[in-house]
């Protein structure tokens, strides 16, 4: 019980980073990782299979996170001023332009293809374990994480061709 | 030269290779330049992601989002649960007990309690009257007698009640229509000062009910009590005292075959 609760901390981090890149609001973000660490310890030996937390867990939050976007689209959607980004300290080679512009063109991918490039990049999952909680075939998962990627160069400008900007 | 697919080289780039195929594919890169700095690009894209939301990760983790904290929470919610369950249970079997030991007053009161109530009315009304306060004077004892004790069906004896300073006015015979006689009996005395008691007398079989029950009813006390052969309740504007030792008098006369009541002998 006790150590279940503890690997379940150790989680929270991670679950707090991959729903706020989803949401990119802080408090919603929080709400969604609560709902899942309650259904987590409310659930725990029922539904758990035996195999590693971690996977379990973004299972719960994505599906969640499905739910929430579903009856928020049915309320009609909803602008909020919290949703800017939270940016960190920008590496050297990131603007702030630049960063906000990603953060806005994560944010103007389809779920599908959003929630696969994050759990890869964000949060370093292998390809198997990334579609198993999406519950996907593997080439699936490949072909959404190519088509976020395309689209993220297109809408960030990056699709000319690159030694020209780089002469410049 | 190997056939590097776009799938390798994301796996390449998502660090999912192992050691040999990573190698390999660097080698592929060198002679492959414009994919080299296409894949470039996306190494960038990732680490622009990772710059953005990474940091999320090192921030303090607000307290209501602790694993034991939601736990404690949700058991204390659960017990919370489980007590209030509990209460509602316990409040309907208190209603449902209460509901049940009330259930003879609420429904129907008690044969007794309407004698009672019957004898202080038929008191309340035949003290206020001056010439029609009896149907047959008390001066005729011994019609009284035989006249009430055959309507009623049981003996009764005209009580002297001159020792407590009350003088017979008389009697009459009265509607009774819960009981099964459906008749009863009301004496009426009167002390020095005018102040007036009665005796409503029926007889006792069929009704349920205490031996003695005192009730106080307005201005006017009543004392009921209960025999084998009659029930009898004396009303009167006296202190419960002075009834119940009128009623010692009263029952030691009006019922003579009858053995005292418990009460006496206690």
């Amino acid at each position: 019980m006790v150590d279940f609760l503890d690997e379940l901390e150790a989680c929270v981090p991670a679950l707090r980073r991959y729903a706020r890149a989803l949401t990119r609001n802080i408090d919603h973000a929080d709400d969604l990782v609560q709902d899942c660490l309650e259904r987590a310890i409310s659930r725990r030996g029922l539904f758990r299979p035996s195999g590693p937390m971690r996977p379990w867990l973004f299972t719960i939050l994505v599906n969640l996170h499905r739910n929430a976007r579903r009856s928020e689209q049915r309320r009609g959607p909803h602008l909020d001023a919290d949703s800017l980004p939270e940016l960190g300290t920008p590496a050297p080679q990131h603007s702030h332009l630049a960063l906000a512009e990603l953060s806005r063109a994560i944010d103007g991918l389809p779920l599908e293809q959003k929630e696969t490039l994050l759990l890869v990049t964000l949060e370093g999952m292998a390809y198997a374990e990334a579609a198993s909680i999406l519950d996907i075939p593997l080439g699936t998962l490949m072909s959404r994480l190519g088509r976020a990627r395309a689209n993220l160069r297109l809408s960030t400008g990056e699709t000319q061709e690159p030694h020209l900007r780089s002469v410049k | 030269m190997m056939d590097v697919t776009r799938d390798t080289l994301m796996a390449y780039l998502d660090g999912q290779l192992d050691g040999d195929a990573s190698a390999a594919v660097d080698a592929w890169l060198a002679d492959n330049p414009d994919a080299a700095i296409e894949l470039a690009q996306l190494q960038r894209q990732n680490e622009a992601i990772n710059t953005l939301f990474g940091p999320v990760a090192s921030e303090p983790v607000p307290p209501r989002l602790n694993p034991h904290r939601l736990a404690l929470a949700q058991s204390r919610r659960r017990w919370q649960g489980a007590a209030r369950a509990a209460m509602i249970v316990g409040v309907l079997g208190i209603g449902i007990a209460a509901g049940w030991l009330l259930r003879p007053v609420t429904d129907t009161p008690a044969l007794y309690n309407r004698l009672i109530a019957d004898a202080v009315s038929a008191h309340t009304v035949f003290v206020a009257e001056n010439r029609h306060a009896v149907e047959v004077a008390g001066t005729e004892t011994d019609h009284l007698t035989s006249w009430l004790s055959n309507r009623l069906g049981t003996g009764l004896a005209m009580p002297d009640l001159a020792t407590a300073g009350l003088s017979f006015l008389g009697g009459r015979l009265l509607p009774a229509p819960a009981i099964p006689g459906g008749r009863a009996a009301q004496l009426m005395y009167e002390d020095s000062a005018g102040e007036r008691v009665t005796l409503y007398i029926t007889p006792s079989a069929g009704i349920d009910g205490p031996n003695l029950e005192l009730v106080r009813l307005g201005s006017d006390n009543a004392l009921y009590w209960a025999s084998a052969t009659i029930t009898c309740t004396i009303v009167g504007p006296q202190s419960a005292e002075t009834l119940q030792a009128i009623a010692d008098s009263v029952f030691a006369q009006l019922t003579p075959a009858a053995t005292a009541p418990a009460y006496r002998e206690l």
